[in-house]
């Protein structure tokens, strides 16, 4: 019977490190742009809604603004923004490169499993509130 | 009472290589006739898996078509963006810059590297070598880092756009990739020799499946099973689409015509895809920005058709494309590699045995999600007709 | 506004089907279009691999595909070829009327095109005479195919 070949690189790695990544203890290598998790600054946004019209997967609502900040956006006539149910979404980031006024912040973040429903609400809203 | 007539009934047990099965690794049922140990008839039953793309294709713009017609397939998601994207460009006469040609081309190729390395990865899995299987797939996700570093994303590549592509490249991210393509060189080398030399893969692979030149050409098989049996067809050669024409590559074709002759095809096209890619990224031209502006593409698009065709790892993808002046397309017919190959491919288990079943089918690299794309609603099962043995033998079958 | 086709020659390797041929034309890109009529289709296949074999060259099918023209109350149906060596696309195309669509099967002639006749019979309901391996289940789930729809069809509601 004939050695098979691998039995070399067989016990080379009987004897080197493992070359698992203990997640979710160690965390993984990624990209600083990889396509994560993504918000709308309220600051830059104008309520055109185009993000809403062009999402393939239609995981992009337009909600009122609440009234305690309706002051501070000015340039947003119709006092609406974009609401990301991260569910839906398949992050091709659409809503991102067609934005007239590039009001989008990216993020690398991709730890996104969750029980209940996860929008980009608080994470809009906190940009007003400074 | 005279016995006019006996007539027996050899045992040939049916067995359903269904759905779900250790052996085969895609939801597709093969009903197998079997006598003794020897495959008699083989009959494919498909359905199991449609999402209905084309109908959906029709509802949505040109644009949101890109992302969903990217997600027809996981493993080859970049080749079927391309490629509508190119029928579409096509109708509206467009010509991207070179620079975006040559990063378009640069996506495609490092998706045959990790499609390749994962097909022979689960060949060897299904043979008994969960060694092997183990020691690809680690070397096959520093093909996905690499592919990270240039797209944003490892598997689902959004990455093509009307006009160009989405992301440039610069200096830093080129050389991180040209240092992950060096340290994957040798190591599929390594597994090229060992595919030629190994005692196990040479008693389970060679002389199974064997087919023959004219049998290819009449039932329409593609890909490097085709090329495995010594036809030369290669869609990048007749076409020359995108940097193809620029770029100096081989076209791989083997004699044998059996298993071994196309895992071995996919090895070395592999090795060519790792100097294509060297290539382009030494000699990216600097001729303009190849990212469009999304936010001023046409939005009219003019009455007309085209048909484009693309190499995909696994094959030959045509896309045919007809709109009628409005901003949804008309018709968007996709014809995947695996349609042809696993369905047209009945003939080819005749005469093996059963053990043989999966390595066959393993070997024509069955991607059964890109293989049913045609009405929507939600995943059901089909019904099967079993017919029990005393119905035979009463003649009312 | 109708679509510009330009009006092109016939390429030689197909001068003897001149006869039945009723117009050609050019689709992008640099494919060339014939239009028959759909009785003739199996006597040009079988001139055309005559044809080619004396020349040396081979063929193969590479996609049937099947439009639901209903302005015009007809069904397009394509069948694309690749010509071998040099890979030029033919694309071969009749219309059949929508309320009955029926055509000579080429399963004989070309067993390739046993994926695509079957396809196109499930979702838009043309039959291929002599093709005795369609059902209606092949692709669409059991729940359309009760109700005898055709999904691709344009009035069909899906």
């Amino acid at each position: 019977m004939a050695k098979p070949k691998l039995l070399k690189e067989v016990l080379k790695n009987l004897f080197s490190k493992p070359a698992t990544i203990q997640y979710p203890r160690e965390p993984t290598p990624v990209e600083p742009d990889f396509r994560g998790r993504h918000y709308a600054d309220l600051r830059k946004c104008i309520g055109c809604s185009l993000c809403a019209i062009e999402c393939p997967a239609k995981a992009i609502t337009m909600t009122k603004i609440p009234p305690q900040y309706a002051e501070k956006v000015k340039k947003n006539p119709r006092k609406i923004y974009p609401v990301v149910n991260y569910l839906k979404c398949i992050f091709c980031y659409r809503c991102v490169t067609v934005c007239p006024t590039q009001a989008y912040t990216t993020t690398n973040e991709y730890k996104l499993a969750s029980f209940g429903k996860i929008t980009s609400e608080e994470l809009s809203l906190k940009t007003l509130a400074e | 009472m005279t016995v006019s007539k006996i007539v027996e009934i050899p045992i040939v047990a049916e067995i359903p290589v269904g759905p779900q099965h250790p052996a085969i690794h895609e939801p597709i049922m093969l009903k197998i006739y079997v006598e003794g140990e020897e495959v008699v008839k083989v009959e494919i039953n498909t359905g199991y898996n449609h999402r209905g793309i084309e109908k959906l294709c029709e509802k949505n713009s040109f644009y949101k078509d890109i992302f969903i017609v990217s997600r027809v397939c996981g493993i080859c998601n970049t080749v079927h963006g391309d490629c509508y994207v190119r029928a579409v460009e096509q109708i509206l006469d467009i010509d991207p810059p070179r620079r975006a040609k040559y990063l378009r081309t640069l996506a495609m190729e490092l998706e045959r590297i990790h499609s390749h390395m994962i097909i022979n990865a689960i060949m060897a899995e299904i043979i008994g070598y969960d060694t092997l299987f183990m020691l690809i797939m680690r070397d096959r996700e520093m093909v996905m880092k690499a592919k990270e570093i240039l797209t944003g994303g490892r598997v689902l590549a959004d990455y093509m756009m009307v006009g160009g592509v989405r992301r440039d490249i610069d200096e830093v991210k080129r050389d991180k990739i040209l240092s992950i393509l060096d340290k994957i060189e040798p190591r599929v080398k390594y597994y090229m020799k060992l595919f030629e030399e190994d005692v196990t893969i040479e008693k389970r692979l060679r002389g199974i499946g064997r087919i023959k030149p004219d049998e290819v050409l009449k039932f329409s098989l593609v890909g490097p099973t085709a090329r495995g049996s010594s036809i030369k067809t290669d869609a990048r050669v007749e076409d020359k689409y995108d940097a193809y024409d620029e770029v100096p590559f081989n076209v791989i074709v083997r004699d044998e015509g059996d298993s071994w002759a196309r895992m071995m095809v996919r090895w070395e096209e592999t090795i060519e895809s790792i100097n294509m890619s060297r290539y382009i990224l030494n000699h990216l031209p600097k001729d303009g920005n190849p990212v469009p502006d999304e936010r001023r593409l046409p939005r009219r698009f003019p009455p007309g058709e085209s048909f484009t065709r693309a190499e995909a790892p696994r094959g030959e993808l045509t896309y045919y494309i007809k709109s009628d002046g409005k901003p949804n397309p008309y018709r968007v017919k996709i014809r995947t590699p695996s349609f042809n190959n696993i369905i047209n491919s009945g003939f080819v288990y005749l005469g093996h045995t059963l053990a043989d079943v999966p390595v066959i089918l393993t070997s024509f690299d069955p991607c059964i999600s890109c293989m049913e794309r045609v009405i929507v609603i939600d995943l059901k099962n089909q019904t099967k007709k079993i017919v029990p043995f005393k119905y035979i033998s009463l003649g009312r079958v | 506004m109708s679509e510009e086709r330009k009006e092109v020659e016939v390429p030689e390797e197909l001068e003897f089907a001149k006869e039945y041929i009723e117009k050609s034309y050019l689709m992008k890109p640099n494919r060339i279009v014939i239009e028959i009529k759909p009785e003739k289709i199996r006597e040009f296949l079988t001139q055309l691999s005559k044809t080619l074999e004396d020349r040396g060259k081979k063929f193969y099918l590479s996609t049937i595909a099947g439009t639901d023209l209903i302005d015009k109350n007809v069904i397009q149906l394509d069948y694309h070829l690749i010509i071998l060596p040099p890979g030029q696309g033919i694309v071969v195309r009749t219309y059949l009327p929508r309320d009955n669509p029926r055509i000579d099967s080429i399963l004989d002639l070309i067993p390739g095109a046993f994926s695509g006749e079957c396809e196109t019979y499930d979702l838009l309901g043309i039959v291929f005479e002599g093709n005795k391996y369609l059902k209606r289940g092949f692709f669409v789930p059991i729940d359309i195919t009760e109700k005898n729809i055709f999904p691709l069809r344009k009035d069909s509601g899906v």
